[in-house]
């Protein structure tokens, strides 16, 4: 009861999270400088009546409030409505972009924890300098250098001189490049956890009771570890956003990142909102799984 | 012929090039209890797990080591080989069971995982043997136990499964490293109990790790004392505590004696009592939504005249430090009043400043009481200034208290990091007494100092006591220390106080079933020693 | 890279005077960021053209005389860009790291100083918007606040304060649950003494090392900014823009895109290191675990006359 209790909690925190981004989102869309008929009207060369007229059609000139009621309502029927540049639902947009990111995020985020976790372990069973540099290597190149220039390097590198990769399309650069990243932010902090998960007083009293190797790994370390990888994949998804980001526009990925930033230059705000939504929800949901999963696995948080 | 079960010759142990074990030899039978006494740091822990095969990577054995079990060699550094012996021909229980039974297992999935160390077996008589097992230990209910997580089990609850699992093998030895320095008085003596009866149905030999002269004298037959890695005394039990030879064995043995020895009744004076408290009730803050507040204290009342010492005996949990920082103001009760020197402050805003200065507060650790980056003179100077008592004489006063407990003038510049955990206790002390308060609050204040520093701390407060004339409220778990210390005794259990009288008579007529077990845990005395009186301590 | 010479650097038996006062592990890095910083200032007098002149008869030339580093798309002086691309992104992230720990350290303490009931609130409004990852929170803000240098600034630090507050906060009720300040409240210690006194002066080392850790991470997400497009004007000098128009005409003029990418990651490599540098020797929880000093042990040899001596 109590764990059931508790899971609940989580989810409504989460949710209250979310209802508070897009509201922030909503009212940074409308007090920004310039809307989207400003835009078009620069670009299509429109009166000041007919703005005025656009305006009205697309609902700008009643009270925020209003406004944002409409959109909840309408959003949460599933409904997000119509691009103002395109002239197409959100939803189709959300639905041709949506598999991309994700391809490229779910990829990006296998190979990079893969990456930590065997960096960390092999750290951990066989000491080394060797493991030690490349440790401190991959996590020295994640905070100096940024994942769009390891994507220009990569581009000029291996596109350009070497002639290997397509320079845009191919979603292996933009994986490693991401992956590379994120694994760079947790092996450190990764490999520091097992070093300690080793020496804990049951992991020896499980040593001490003559216990094979792989059953004390398994048995013993291990669930001692999973709270903090995952934590660290949680800290790892929120990063994963801003990575596929930039990843998306340098190697021209018609995913959300590209969307939402277009949406963004254009003001397209039904766009904006929708992304943002989608992006803020699922980075909850996927927190609110991780706590949850947390609790499953120590029995002293339920 | 017969070998001991464990024969250790010339052990030498050394971490990262320093020495940490230094020739220690002994043999101990079949049946038979040896005892290694030594204070914290003093390599105790590290024998046991060099016998294991435990050590950390970074610990080098001596060559001329020998270790022997059965007479066979051990060697601890060929893992395959100790793994084989783990668990089966010996085994070991450590000191905070909490931390070293495994949270995310069942006790029942952890006693198993022993079972079957010991030998291939099929479902049911893994099961009958898991009961058995239980049953063996004394815990209540196997079955349900079996299901339980540790967090969900009492301290010695835990300990005895941790028991359990050394014992599912019925190894030749088992080694015991403090395994009751964790526990509550009371506990300490069950599970004292409890190995001496397992010893006698299984016959193993057993290797007891303790900093506890009495506890090892209660259970061994050889008693080796240790001190900084070295063994300086050694032999059977008796001979050793009737004739110490070593002046540390000496030091250790009389510490004892000196707290059984009664000390003479305190003068009553009469007169305005230091504190008065009455129907005090204190809740701990609820952090989460829907949980009810922890009641910590409820109904205490009690009184303490001026000059007078009152013991606060408790086990952990028992409420009393949450008492000494209510009487000290730094909570708030939730109900009840307080009065310290006839001003009440249970429902005060703030708490007058001369209040302040006749009341001070020495807390548990010594290690956390003084800001490492504050030198011993600015860290005392902090009262003095807070309490407005800074004038051109401070750093005289200051000068004056830190001799008054025996610490000399070069100590005033010196970190806390400096300083051994006994001359923070002391500079605690001098910096409390600096306002020369009429009430001096004792939280636990030499629990976490070994048993030879104790002594002195004790002595050097009761010299100051007598000179000044301070009152004080002295919390402490250990019923000796409590009652030499103490003129009156307040016994608290759950947060209420149980009983509360003269510190002779609680101890030697006790009223209440829990101040009974309390004192049925104490530890029989020492055999009598020769040398008794204070100066031997020093 | 340059880690490896700091990696090996103990091993070598020279340069030991230089070791002991000045190692290379903190000189090289903190001598390459001053000389960025310096040559961000000079900008005006280092360089002969204005990083905003096009010349459209050298478009995309590389490194000659007139043009140290070449020409980018426009004609534009890639040497006088590069400089005051330093001025704006040092200036940019330094201040944004100044308005994340003014809000996010500052705010913190103020709210944990003031009791439970503050630090709830403050957490809880905190909490909102952490859930999204900073650079995205950085870039609804700009999207909010408009482009321009001043918001890029104030919307770096905000999506920094989450993190700094949540620092602040550990290691506030790290210290604050000690012993010494339990004692200074007994002697009547108010709060802004104990703040000052004792908690500040035990957590400044981990906000030191805090800030040094999060002032390169504010270059990074200035660079993404930039270089996504939004929180400067189209033709600004910064790095990150200075890429994203290169990136065009990566094949024609490599040298145009090396520039400011070096430039960067030269920056934010010194810049981590020596955050590095510094967690090392001020980091409290490192010093607790690295160093056994005397406080682990009571000392015996030197320890036990004076303890002996007691009474």
């Amino acid at each position: 009861m109590a764990r059931v209790l508790s899971v609940l909690g989580t989810l409504l925190r989460g949710l209250v999270q979310c209802a508070c981004i897009v509201m922030l989102t909503f009212l940074l869309c409308r007090v920004m400088p310039g809307d989207v008929v400003d835009v078009l009207g620069l670009e299509g060369g429109l009166t000041a009546e007919q703005q005025a007229q656009m305006r009205h059609d697309l609902g700008l000139d009643q009270p925020l409030a209003v406004q944002f009621g409409d959109w909840v309502t309408h959003a949460v029927a599933g409904d997000f409505g119509r691009s103002i540049r395109f002239d197409r639902p959100v939803m189709d947009m959300l639905a041709t972009a949506v598999p991309v990111t994700l391809r490229l995020t779910v990829l990006s985020f296998a190979f990079g924890l893969t990456l930590a976790l065997v960096l960390a372990l092999a750290a951990t069973a066989r000491p080394s300098r060797l493991f030690d540099v490349l440790i401190d290597g991959v996590n020295i190149w994640s905070i100096a250098v940024p994942t769009f220039c390891a994507g220009v390097i990569a581009i000029l590198v291996f596109s350009i001189w070497l002639g290997w990769l397509p320079v845009i399309g191919g979603l292996l650069a933009p994986v490693l490049i991401i992956g590379l990243d994120n694994a760079g932010q947790i092996v450190k902090q990764l490999r520091e956890e097992l070093k300690e998960a080793v020496t804990l007083p049951h992991v020896r009293t499980a040593r001490a009771k003559g216990l094979s190797p792989w059953r004390v790994s398994v048995f013993h370390v291990m669930p001692a570890t999973m709270g903090v990888v995952l934590a660290l994949s949680g800290l790892v998804l929120g990063s994963l956003v801003a990575g596929s980001l930039t990843m998306e526009v340098l190697f021209a990925l018609p995913g959300l990142g590209s969307l939402t930033l277009n949406a963004i230059h254009g003001r397209d705000y039904p766009v904006i909102l929708a992304a943002v939504t989608l992006i803020s929800v699922s980075l909850v949901l996927i927190n609110t799984t991780m706590d949850v999963l947390h609790r499953l696995v120590d029995p002293r948080l339920a | 012929m017969t070998h001991p079960v464990l024969e250790l010759h010339d052990l030498d142990i050394a971490i990262a090039g320093r020495r940490i074990v230094l020739d220690l030899s002994f043999a101990i039978d079949k049946g038979e209890t040896l005892a290694l006494i030594g204070e914290s740091g003093s390599g105790k822990s590290m024998t046991a797990l060099a016998i294991m095969g435990l050590l950390p990577p970074n610990a080098q054995l001596g060559a001329r080591s020998r270790l022997l079990l059965d007479g066979v060699p051990l060697r601890p550094d060929d893992e395959t080989a100790m793994r084989a012996l783990r668990g089966r021909r010996m085994s070991m229980v450590f000191q905070d069971p909490m931390s070293c039974l495994s949270p995310f297992m069942t006790v029942g999935g952890q006693i198993a995982e022993a079972i079957d160390r010991a030998g291939a077996a099929d479902r049911t008589s893994r099961r009958e043997r898991l009961i058995e097992l239980i049953e063996l230990v004394e815990l209540p209910d196997p079955p349900s136990i079996v299901r339980r997580f540790p967090h969900e089990l009492s301290g010695g609850q835990q300990q005895r499964a941790m028991l359990a699992m050394a014992l599912a093998a019925e190894p030749r030895l088992l080694i015991a490293d403090e395994p009751t320095s964790a526990l509550d008085a009371t506990v300490q003596a069950e599970i004292l109990a409890l190995l001496k009866r397992l010893q006698a149905r299984i016959g193993n030999a057993m290797l007891f790790i303790t900093h506890d002269l009495a506890a090892a004298a209660d259970l061994a037959q050889q008693l080796v004392v240790m001190r900084a890695g070295e063994a300086v005394e050694q032999g059977a039990a008796g001979a050793v505590l009737a004739h110490p030879k070593h002046d540390y064995t000496r030091r250790l043995v009389s510490t004892r004696s000196i707290l059984r020895a009664a000390p003479a009744p305190a003068a009553v004076t009469r007169g305005q009592p230091a504190v008065e408290v009455s129907q005090l009730a204190y809740d701990y803050p609820v952090r989460r939504l829907f949980a009810r507040p922890w009641r910590a204290l409820d109904g205490v009342s009690l009184r303490i005249g001026a000059g007078e010492t009152l013991g606060i005996l408790g086990e952990s949990g028992s409420g009393k430090s949450t008492l000494a920082k209510l009487v000290s103001g730094l909570l708030r009760p939730t109900s009840g009043e307080i009065s310290l020197f006839g001003a009440p402050i249970a429902h005060a805003r703030t708490i007058d400043r001369d209040l302040r200065r006749r009341c001070q507060i020495i807390f548990q650790n010594p290690y956390g009481a003084l800001n490492p980056r504050l030198t011993i003179e600015s860290a005392m100077r902090e009262p003095l200034e807070l309490l407005r008592l800074s004038g051109s004489g401070s750093a005289e006063k200051i000068e004056r208290a830190l001799a008054d407990v025996n610490l000399g003038p070069e100590y005033l510049h010196r970190y806390p990091h400096q300083l051994s955990g006994g001359q923070r206790q002391r500079v605690c002390i001098a910096r409390a007494l600096l306002s020369e308060p009429e009430l001096l609050i004792c939280d636990e204040i030499v629990s976490a100092l070994d048993a030879t520093v104790q002594m002195q701390v004790l002595l050097m407060l009761k010299e100051l006591q007598a000179t000044r004339g301070f009152a004080m409220m002295f919390v402490g778990h250990d019923i000796e220390i409590v009652r030499w210390i103490s003129d009156r005794i307040a016994v608290m259990h759950r947060g209420r106080i149980v009983e509360q009288g003269d510190a002779a008579a609680i101890l030697t007529a006790p009223r209440e079933p829990y101040t009974r077990k309390l004192i049925a845990a104490m530890l029989p005395p020492l055999p009598d020693v020769t040398i008794t009186d204070a100066t031997q301590v020093a | 890279m340059s880690a490896r010479p700091i990696a090996m650097m103990p091993a070598g038996r020279r340069a030991s005077f230089l070791r002991r006062h000045c190692p290379a592990g903190i000189c090289l890095p903190a001598a390459i960021v001053l000389l960025l910083a310096a040559a961000g200032l000079a900008a005006p007098w280092l360089t002969a053209h204005s990083p905003l002149d096009q010349d459209l008869l050298q478009l995309n030339k590389g490194p000659g005389a007139g043009f140290p580093l070449g020409t980018d798309h426009l004609g534009r002086d890639i040497l006088s860009r590069l400089l005051y691309g330093a001025r704006s992104t040092l200036a940019v992230s330094a201040l944004g790291t100044v308005i994340a720990f003014a809000a996010g350290a500052g705010l913190g303490l103020l709210a944990l100083t003031l009791g439970h009931w503050a630090e709830r609130i403050l957490f809880a409004a905190i909490d909102l918007i952490r859930a999204l990852p900073g650079t995205l929170l950085a870039l609804l803000l700009i999207v909010g606040l408009g482009s321009g240098s001043g918001p890029l600034t104030i919307a770096l630090g905000v999506s920094f304060v989450p993190v700094v507050a949540y620092v602040t906060r550990a290691a506030y009720h790290r210290e604050a649950a000690r012993d010494y300040v339990l004692a200074a409240a007994s002697f009547g210690g108010n709060g802004l003494h104990i703040l000052s006194r004792h908690i500040l002066p035990n957590i400044a080392g981990t906000l030191i090392t805090q800030a040094a850790i999060i002032l390169p991470r504010c270059i990074v997400t200035e660079s993404v900014l930039s270089f996504l497009g939004v929180g400067s004007s189209p033709d600004a000098p910064t790095w990150g823009r200075m890429i994203a128009d290169s990136s065009r005409f990566i094949e024609r003029a490599p040298h145009a895109i090396m520039a400011p990418l070096v430039t960067l990651v030269l920056l934010t490599l010194s810049l981590s290191l020596l955050g590095n540098q510094l967690r090392r020797r001020f980091d409290p929880i490192r010093q607790e675990t690295d160093v056994p000093g005397p406080a682990a042990d009571p000392a015996p040899a030197a320890v036990r006359p004076v303890e002996a001596g007691g009474c």
